[in-house]
């Protein structure tokens, strides 16, 4: 066959045409479950792609963000167990260092206002900064993270995908990270199925439910699980710690030990439990609860006892396990880029 | 060899006229930086009125949201004005704004710090940086100005004192607004001094000389930075 310059030409406006259809991205979009609350999250300020996605991805699960290459993300924010540390009371980061809270499930974080336990972070993208600089944690500069990313050929690229040009900055850094994070959302537990109508709960699961709408819905808002405020639960100071809650933040004496309420989905496998992971087991965490001293200063959610029996209790436990959502644990979306 | 060499100075001389011919073009804020009304070096033995000897190894602050107002009536409002004065970079203390021109300026808007809104706006660039050092972490927002350094009177670790004033959650809102009245055409650039003295004359490093975080010290000092900048 014999080529022409008109040929040639033609073959040259398929290819300069691939060449600008690989530099488009795919639009990524965050479906909101039926009947739930707008997310608070500002998508406009940082529209989703696919391509900014993925990119937040291998920035999750990568230990580059750390001093010395060991701490990643999921260090403490473990898929299968709701992105949270379990099994340890307070989570440990480089060196195997401890530091003073159990870290927190990253659970629909599109419709959270605030982050960590005392609600110090304002914005999804500014939070990884907390964990980075952090001597316990990952004990890294921000320069020597951006400096890491730009001399890796794999993130140049993945840079490149995402934003049109290879310059690694931080707030490329901050906003791929967010494009990841404010896309885990949890939405298919057997509680959210009964909801639909597409499975009914057993007469004990009912019951817990019945029992949780009376006793703890106030807080734990349905369908998030919780309202996104901060509250004391009448538990005592660990003097060991000292740690003041909400307070450090706001200065706010009425704040002393209030603490940011968290979310119960998947609250089957995020053990241990409060932000000083003092209970090991949901049945400590209600017994806690049920058994609650009323001369205390707590808020009027607590103010009724509850009154549990042990029937009540295990129910209500029962209850709370439907809350587990297979789906999101396991989501291939969502797991280690090279798995 | 000599055509070359010719060639270097037409290049010279062509650079050196566009130079200064934008210069001569925008109009800038330039701020400068004092001690008792000399020109600030850092690293030099100072003393303030308290007595206090003090040496200052940081200063940094942002400048935001410039404001001009002409006779006319007419306003200037620079567009994404934020700006950090860094003592490590001479030349962030100029600011180039807009165009000069022979309109009268009546007063001349700024804040000390950076608003509400955008501590709250998640991740930024340029001078709002995080990595520029001027961010808390463990509770988001911006430090409006960093102030550190060394003093004998200060009974801390190897004599340092550190000052980052910032917060913008009421009532601790630290951001300060500035306004100047002014009566000069718009044909010369602006000059606003930043006096480190009347700051330390307002504290006694001995008592107060590590303050780090937003809440009621910081908006004390929040006050007497205010006091540290003047038309020159």
């Amino acid at each position: 066959m014999k080529f022409n310059w008109k040929h040639i030409l033609a073959i040259g406006i398929v290819l300069v045409g691939f060449g600008f259809s690989n530099q488009t991205t795919t639009p990524l979009y965050l479906d909101v479950p039926k009947g739930w609350p707008k997310p608070k999250y500002d998508f406009e300020k940082n529209p989703l792609t696919e391509e900014g996605f993925q990119l937040g991805r291998n920035l999750f699960y990568d230990p580059i963000l750390s001093r010395d290459n060991t701490i990643s993300c999921q260090s403490c924010h473990l898929q299968q167990t709701g992105f949270t540390h379990v099994d340890h009371q307070l989570s440990h980061g480089i060196e195997g260092k401890i530091g003073t809270r159990n870290s927190m499930a990253l659970i629909n974080l599109a419709w959270k206002k605030d982050f960590m336990w005392d609600g110090g972070v304002n914005n999804l993208e500014v939070q990884p900064i907390n964990p980075i600089t952090n001597p316990l944690e990952m004990d890294e500069k921000l320069e020597n993270v951006i400096a890491k990313l730009q001399a890796s050929e794999k993130y140049r690229t993945l840079f490149s995908k995402a934003f049109g040009d290879e310059k690694v900055t931080s707030q490329r850094l901050f906003k791929a990270l967010a494009q990841f994070t404010v896309m885990l959302k949890s939405s298919n537990s057997k509680y959210d199925r009964v909801m639909r109508n597409e499975e009914q709960y057993n007469e004990r699961e009912q019951r817990g439910y019945n029992l949780f709408k009376t006793n703890c819905a106030s807080c734990h808002k349905e369908p998030l699980f919780t309202d996104d405020k901060f509250e004391k639960n009448g538990l005592t100071v660990d003097e060991t710690l000292n740690d003041l809650g909400r307070m450090k933040i706001s200065n706010k004496k009425e704040d002393y030990l209030r603490f940011k309420i968290p979310t119960l989905r998947n609250i089957q496998f995020t053990f241990p439990y409060m932000h000083d992971g003092r209970f090991k087991t949901l049945t400590e965490v209600v017994k806690h609860y049920n058994s609650l001293d009323h001369n205390k200063s707590l808020p009027k959610e607590l103010a009724k006892p509850m009154n549990l029996s042990d029937n009540d209790r295990v129910d209500l436990v029962l209850f709370l396990t439907t809350l587990t959502d297979k789906e999101f644990l396991f989501d291939k979306r969502f797991s280690h880029p090279r798995e | 060899m000599i055509k070359k060499g010719i060639h270097s100075v037409f290049l010279f001389l062509f650079c050196f006229q566009t130079f200064s011919q934008s210069k001569n073009d925008s109009l800038a804020v330039n701020f400068h930086l004092e001690f008792n009304k000399l020109p600030f070096e850092l690293n030099k033995k100072y003393v303030s009125a308290n007595n206090d000897t003090l040496v200052v190894e940081t200063f940094r602050c942002y400048i935001s949201n410039i404001q001009i107002q002409y006779e006319d009536k007419s306003v200037f409002i620079q567009k994404n004005s934020y700006h950090l004065l860094d003592s490590d970079n001479p030349k962030s203390f100029q600011i180039p704004i807009t165009k000069k021109s022979y309109k009268l300026i009546s007063k001349i808007i700024f804040n000390i710090g950076i608003d509400s809104l955008t501590n709250t706006s998640g991740a930024l660039s340029g001078d709002l940086d995080p990595i520029k050092g001027m961010y808390w972490a463990w509770q988001s927002g911006y430090i409006n100005m960093k102030i550190e350094g060394r003093s004998s009177s200060c009974i801390t670790r190897k004599n340092e004192f550190q000052f980052h004033i910032g917060g913008y959650l009421q009532p601790y809102y630290a951001m300060r607004k500035m306004k100047f009245d002014w009566d000069k055409k718009a044909d010369d650039d602006i000059y606003i001094g930043i006096d480190l003295y009347p700051f330390f004359s307002n504290l006694e490093l001995k008592e107060t000389n590590s303050v780090m975080i937003p809440g009621k010290d910081a908006m004390k000092l929040a006050n007497y930075i205010t006091k540290m900048f003047y038309s020159q």
